[in-house]
């Protein structure tokens, strides 16, 4: 079963479709995909699920952005469709009402994720739910659940490059590093990943991941590499890997980018309200992407740069 | 060449042509570039006597390109020059699982009759519209207003038959659902291999039981499929013979992974409530929580008995009376032979008779007389009420039994049956496997007079089972 080690990959033509149709301008998809992505992994936390849960969620959260327009369904109910579909498949499921609750207490003005300057007062008015709340979230979200499960033929099945991470770092002695620091230098660079715009974990192989993160854990504590193409032991070329290295530096120098761009972003809840605002703004039609025809070869291109 | 983008998804078919377009125009090139150097080179040989390093390597380039533009399959060069000595790039593992698409709708089938209708849902024969092929739909049962949605038995089902190939488990090709989209409660097809018989049906309609030949057949391909899901932690956990399929050409399939899920190591909580009453393994029927592949195996022993008489083996009426009726087939269990089993939840009360092992000791060989000493010694051991005893999945495979004559028949040579599921829709008397819910306690059962009189009479008659 080679599935254990691999995962489907998303193909030229799904990326390029998912491009070509987008609803929102390419700024915007991506400062949506990555704040439903951290919501998910501050959801991933309330709801006491290790890492290896949550990250899977992302992955499929990823999958499942190819298929349709993130402004078809409220970005919060998509995320937490995802994590509660992962949680159900896995070792620790969670409940509706779990689920239902953490997320009221993430999009409330109580939320932690979303820091307003002073320590928040804990007022559980701001995130109590209603029956009716509760219940119109769980349709919401059951809906979803069969929606994603559909758009992805039912396959949910994710292989994580985190175990391989540490199986490699083994096998290379620890790169004569801590044991811990280097360990956990790489298993951030892998979480960091997640979050990335550029879906790296649907375009590229675990075993591919991990090494990349491996070599840039080694960078930054100055570690001494083997002097051959060690990689290759991996099944990672150095084109592969030369690309996953700059992806993976270059998400924190993105989150800061964005910040300057969306002055108020990561202040609360990004919601589809917000996003049809900043379209307003900017003077864009909400809802279907075909109003600006964009020349086919400009958005090659802009795809290629993108890798 | 140095300069070409690398397609880093270079895995689809559309892609493979792009690339094999694209190569064949750059080797069209190549081949211009390789004899203008040529004719350059032979100039330069013809100024100077001394060829340079870096010329020798161009054309050492260019001869290698010259072969490559011939026969030899396209390689990935690499785009920064690596030194001579290592030249030959190592070969990588590319591991290759497709991608993802949405499922299809149900409407790519015809249904052409049903085949049968359980507590799990509905199974119907169809064709394929594009191709004709014929194959088995069967409909995920969902509960309208289920507050936990999609049900996870049945995705796991789904996770499970996705990824297993093996000749011996029936194989899954889609999964299609019904044109309802939005709805949570749309429905959901499996679309699995047809295959043309159960086990229970035929031995049912059977006049002859099998020989001892095509038993042995059956078992040997059972006991593979199981070594399989075993060996990629997947147990069953609801083997019986209206679960096994078997085709027209002798080929034995084992079906239906409702109940099936992966077990990892530590193992997680697993429920009790698992597999039909009458192949039901006795520690499961005591309770126990952290049971493994022997839960299985034991089913496994009850279907050779099936095989071997054409009746299933231990028919219990309700928990109670299935313990019962095993103890009266394996014997009682001691602390000898089966250490520990008091510390099983429902056994702490039991009561149990105590008389030497002699009078309470296994029947098994005296039921089925006709058995040569290597069957039921292999009989013996998957009726081992100890679990630890059971033998693997795969110590099975290696037993006496199927080296013995009769040798296993070829499947080749299996009789053909005339089609249950082509017609009409099968019949049961089983009881089903078990629905989620509360666990059956047993409570306080008395079990001391079993084996009363077993000594004055024949056998099976004479005891009595009283609840306090």
């Amino acid at each position: 079963m080679s599935s254990l080690l691999a995962n489907p990959l998303a193909t030229p033509s799904q990326l390029y479709r998912r491009a070509s149709s987008a609803t929102l301008p390419r700024d915007v998809d991506e400062a949506v995909y990555f704040a439903t992505q951290c919501l998910t992994q501050a959801a991933g936390r309330l709801l006491q699920l290790p890492q290896s849960v949550t990250a899977q969620a992302n992955v499929l959260l990823a999958r499942s952005w190819l298929g349709e327009s993130p402004m078809a369904h409220e970005f919060s109910d998509v995320s937490a469709a995802t994590i509660y579909l992962v949680s159900k498949l896995g070792p620790l499921p969670r409940s509706p009402r779990d689920v239902s609750n953490v997320y009221a207490y993430l999009s409330s003005a109580n939320s932690a994720l979303f820091p307003s300057g002073e320590l928040p007062k804990d007022d559980p008015r701001a995130y109590y739910q209603t029956e009716a709340d509760y219940y119109a979230f769980q349709q919401r979200m059951l809906g979803l659940e069969a929606r994603i499960l559909q758009s992805l033929s039912f396959d949910t099945q994710v292989s994580l490059p985190h175990p391989l991470a540490i199986t490699y770092l083994q096998t290379l002695d620890f790169l004569s590093q801590p044991r811990t620091t280097v360990s956990l230098r790489t298993i951030q660079y892998l979480n960091t990943a997640l979050l990335s715009p550029q879906m790296l974990y649907i375009t590229h192989q675990p075993n591919a991941l991990a090494t990349a993160a491996i070599y840039n854990a080694a960078r930054d504590l100055g570690a001494k590499m083997p002097e051959h193409e060690w990689w290759e032991v991996f099944d990672v070329d150095r084109e592969e890997l030369g690309f996953l290295v700059v992806a993976m530096r270059s998400v924190e120098g993105w989150m800061q980018k964005l910040k300057e761009d969306f002055p108020g972003f990561g202040n609360n809840m990004l919601k589809r309200s917000v996003v049809e605002d900043e379209l307003h703004r900017r003077g864009l039609q909400v809802g279907n992407g075909d109003n600006a025809p964009r020349d086919e070869e400009d958005e090659v291109m802009r795809m290629m740069d993108s890798r | 060449m140095s300069t070409k983008p690398k397609s880093r998804w270079a895995r689809s078919a559309e892609d493979a042509e792009y690339e094999a377009r694209q190569k064949k125009e750059k080797e069209e090139k190549r081949r211009k570039k390789a004899l203008k150097l040529q004719e350059e080179e032979e100039k330069k040989k013809a100024l100077l006597a001394a060829t340079t390093t870096s010329q020798t390597a161009e054309t050492n380039d260019n001869d290698d390109d010259a072969a490559s533009s011939s026969s030899r399959p396209s390689k990935r060069r690499k785009l920064t020059p690596e030194p001579a000595s290592n030249s030959s790039s190592a070969t990588l593992l590319r591991f290759d699982v497709g991608t993802w698409k949405p499922s299809r709708s149900v409407d790519n089938y015809d249904k052409l009759n049903d085949i049968e209708e359980g507590t799990y849902g509905w199974v119907a024969r169809a064709t394929e519209l594009a191709t004709g092929r014929v194959v088995a739909l069967k409909r995920l049962k969902l509960e309208a207003g289920d507050p936990n949605g999609l049900p996870v038995t049945g995705l796991r089902e789904i996770q499970i038959l996705k990824n297993c190939r093996h000749r011996n488990v029936v194989a899954m090709e889609e999964v299609v659902v019904g044109n309802d989209v939005s709805k949570p409660d749309n429905s959901i097809f499996l679309v699995l291999e047809f295959v043309e018989h159960d086990l229970k049906s035929i031995l049912q309609d059977m006049p002859e039981p099998f020989l001892s030949s095509e038993v042995k057949r059956l078992l040997l391909q059972l006991t593979s499929g199981v070594a399989y899901l075993h060996q990629n932690y997947i147990l069953h956990r609801d083997l019986k013979t209206s679960n096994l399929l078997l085709s027209n050409r002798g080929l034995l399939k084992i079906a239906d992974f409702g109940m099936a899920r992966y077990v990892g190591d530590p193992r997680p909580k697993l429920t009790q409530l698992v597999v039909t009453l009458w192949y039901r393994a006795p520690e499961l029927l005591l309770g126990t929580r952290t049971y493994d592949a022997a839960v299985d195996m034991w089913s496994v022993g009850c279907i050779m008995g099936e095989l071997i008489t054409r009746e299933p083996l231990l028919q219990g009426s309700n928990e109670v009376d299935q313990i019962s009726k095993v103890f009266e087939l394996c014997g009682v269990p001691t602390e000898d032979s089966w250490p520990g089993f008091r510390r099983l939840p429902n056994a702490r009360s039991l009561r149990l008779p105590k008389q030497s092992p002699l009078a309470s000791g296994s029947v098994i060989r005296a039921r089925f007389p006709n058995l040569t000493a290597a069957g039921a010694s292999l009989l013996n051991s998957l009726l081992a009420l100890d679990p630890e005893k059971r033998p693997s999945a795969k110590e099975m495979l290696e037993h006496e039994y199927f080296r013995q004559d009769p040798k296993p028949k070829p499947e080749s040579l299996f009789p053909t049956f005339p089609s249950k599921a082509g017609q009409e829709r099968r019949r049961r008397h089983e009881p089903d496997a078990p629905v989620r819910g509360q666990a059956v306690a047993l409570g306080d059962v008395d079990f001391s007079g079993i084996f009363q009189g077993r000594d004055k009479e024949e056998r099976g008659a004479g005891f009595s089972l009283r609840m306090v």
